[in-house]
């Protein structure tokens, strides 16, 4: 049985379609990170679920009961926020103990939930401080424990690290790996960081412009997307994305010009543009290579800045009348990611090249064109 | 331009800033200090009219007793606490429920009732005497203590529920999300939640109501007649003598009556509490 079942949800505000026929169904134990820029829909898709927010239409099931029209103390959720939005006026326990409370369980039933809440987030030491006494980390435990002591069926997290700083926010992604693991519940998680989605979720979201993009695997969505905009929103540093145009094409093969320096031949693929359209050729940082290793289509280029990083190498480089697309650097310079330290001089030519099977073809509508890639099963 | 601290150089400017702010100071406080020494006066000393004087005897002791034992001060002091607390119990209760309501929940003609709450308050109160005063003899409450408390706990509600709405409004959005997803009522919210932390509000209101109704002179003779349910204000009026005013014992009942007020300040100060609501959320 689907733990959360989302048939064609609407949500209008006023004159803003903020979700467009959103369906989505969600296996017991899954945990789903919803992603998307800002302002996509996707915490008001979870404030949809949890009842926080009523749907124009459409309907909602969970664990196969329909909660469309229900109160969210009924749903059987449980909300973690950004804002941790804990009572200051209460102690951590009477916090972790507040919805038992509302719901008049018994004494010892909400002792023994907050006290198995407080052993899991290791909050022992503190049941009795106040929040005000608490870090940013602590806090946001305690958010977890008030969730966890219900024993909802759905977890929804809106955002919740988005507070800590970066060190704290990886510890608390290890955590809330853990915890998924150890309790088994389903998960629905919203966050804007792409880092978390792909660490955390066992599927991926993609929301833009109040519909989903694409579902699934983190690998499968990075490794074969959709669209363009799915291809640009994963993956840090983004694709590089260079427009272009058809100049032949035969059966599923293409060739693709941009710019005068470029030519990229693709093969198989999944429908042939017409000679003449206008295509986006996109090519991950790390599938592009510079200077002796560029091998396939390849371009000449000068380096403007390097980036080293301990681990690796960036390196943005300006490839004159070859410019790419909504790069991270705001600016129309290729990035290039080295797996290794390489010493690069600013204005040194070099030349950029990459494989065929490694780049990716976008029709002007965004659709991916180039065949899908193996994925590693992981 | 904003208050800028005055150089230690500038003698003169100095000087002269406080010298006016003495000279304030002096004026303001002159009368209550006129009041506070003639209600040690005795009779006599009054009579022979020295007012502003250092009083030759001090007649503390005799004075303020003679005030509960020769007047109806002690009545008039319990009729105004049987109208003030229940007003004030009535206007926090009925401004916390509206502006809770205001705030937090969306329904068709909020604003309107809001609009409605706030307009009240332009209306000068005198132009309603006649209309409530009629009201009140219809109802049969003219001359109890229930005209008064009816009154001004209809009519301070308005100011009060403007205070409490903004006040709710501003409270974490997160905060009553997070109270609706984990299954707690409206009810249960307002209680739990709301009203724990508008407490400096509240004693605010407190404060505010409590002086405001206590201090009514207006409403007190328009709507009462008899001493059994005269409030002080009406009552110390009552104190003048028909042919000699006993002015010593009317400065000191005048003084006892000016207590309630600032006792009731001093009661709620230790709500007054900055930043209530640290912690909640990140901010």
């Amino acid at each position: 049985m689907a733990s959360v079942e989302i048939q064609n949800v609407e949500k209008h505000y006023g004159g803003f379609h903020a979700l467009k026929d959103v369906s989505l169904t969600i296996d017991e134990g899954e945990f789903i990170v919803m992603v998307g820029p800002s302002g996509c829909g996707k915490s008001t898709l979870l404030k949809t679920i949890a009842g926080l927010e009523t749907v124009t239409s459409g309907r909602l099931q969970i664990k196969g009961r329909d909660v469309t029209h229900m109160e969210p103390g009924d749903r059987g959720i449980a909300m973690v926020f950004q804002s941790y939005a804990l009572y200051p006026h209460m102690t951590v326990e009477e916090n972790m103990g507040f919805g038992l409370r509302m719901a008049k369980r018994p004494k010892a039933e909400i002792d023994a939930a907050v006290a198995r809440a407080a052993q899991i987030l290791r909050l022992e030491e503190q049941l009795q401080k106040y929040p005000k006494q608490l870090s940013g980390g602590q806090r946001q435990r305690v958010a977890i424990g008030r969730a966890i002591t219900r024993s909802p069926d759905v977890f929804l997290f809106d955002e919740p690290l988005s507070n800590l700083d970066a060190a704290l926010r990886t510890q608390m992604r290890v955590e809330l790996s853990t915890l998924h693991d150890r309790l088994g519940s389903t998960m629905i998680y919203v966050t804007h960081d792409q880092v978390e989605a792909m660490t955390m979720a066992s599927r991926i979201v993609v929301l833009n412009g109040g519909r989903i993009e694409q579902v699934g695997a983190p690998l499968d969505l990075y490794t074969n997307p959709v669209n363009l905009f799915v291809a640009g929103f994963l993956g840090a540093p983004r694709m590089n994305f260079v427009a272009g145009h058809v100049t032949s094409a035969s059966g599923k093969a293409a060739s693709v010009t941009c710019g005068d320096s470029l030519k990229v031949d693709f093969v198989n693929l999944v429908e042939a543009p017409a000679v003449g359209a206008a295509v986006t050729v996109g090519v991950r940082p790390e599938k592009l290579r510079i200077g002796n290793q560029a091998t396939g289509p390849c371009f000449p280029a000068r380096v403007r800045l390097t980036e080293y990083l301990g681990r690796e190498t960036i390196v943005y480089a300006d490839a004159g009348a070859l410019t790419t697309s909504g790069s991270d650097s705001g600016t129309g310079v290729f990035t290039v990611q080295i797996g290794d330290i390489q010493p690069f001089m600013p204005d040194a030519p070099v030349t950029i090249g990459f494989d065929t099977d490694a780049a990716y073809l976008f029709a002007s509508d965004g659709k991916t064109l180039s065949a899908a890639k193996p994925v590693t099963k992981i | 331009m904003y208050p800028r601290p005055i150089p230690e150089t500038a003698r003169s400017a100095r000087a002269a800033y406080i010298a006016l702010v003495v000279g304030v100071l002096i004026l303001w406080l002159l009368p209550l200090v006129t009041v506070m020494l003639t209600s040690l006066r005795s009779f006599e000393e009054v009579m022979a009219g020295n007012y502003w004087g250092w009083p030759k005897s001090f007649n503390f002791i005799e004075n303020y007793t003679a005030v509960f034992k020769q007047t109806a001060l002690a009545r008039y002091f319990i009729n105004s606490l049987i109208i003030t607390l229940p007003s004030v119990v009535g206007v926090l209760v009925l401004a916390t429920l509206t502006g809770y309501v205001l705030s937090r929940h969306r329904f068709a003609g909020n604003r309107l009732v809001f609009a409605l709450f706030v307009g009240g308050n332009f209306l000068p109160a005198q132009i309603m005497m006649i209309p409530v005063r009629d009201l009140m003899v219809s109802l049969g409450f003219y001359d109890t203590y229930f005209a008064l408390i009816i009154f001004h706990t209809a009519f301070q509600t308005g100011f009060a529920t403007l205070f409490m709405r903004n006040f709710i409004a501003a409270l974490p959005d997160e905060l009553f999300q997070a109270a609706r997803a984990e299954g707690a009522s409206p009810w249960q919210t307002l209680w739990h939640v709301v009203v724990p932390l508008i407490r400096p509000a509240l004693a605010a209101l407190a404060i505010l109501t409590f002086t405001f109704v206590w201090n009514d002179y207006f409403w007190a003779i328009v709507l009462t007649q008899s001493d059994a349910v005269k409030p002080v204000t009406a009552g110390l009026n009552n104190l003048r003598g028909e042919w000699v005013s006993a002015w010593n014992l009317v400065a000191a009942a005048t003084i006892m009556v000016a207590i309630p007020p600032v006792a009731m300040f001093f009661l709620m100060q230790r709500h007054f509490i900055a930043g209530l609501t640290m912690g909640a959320v990140k901010g």
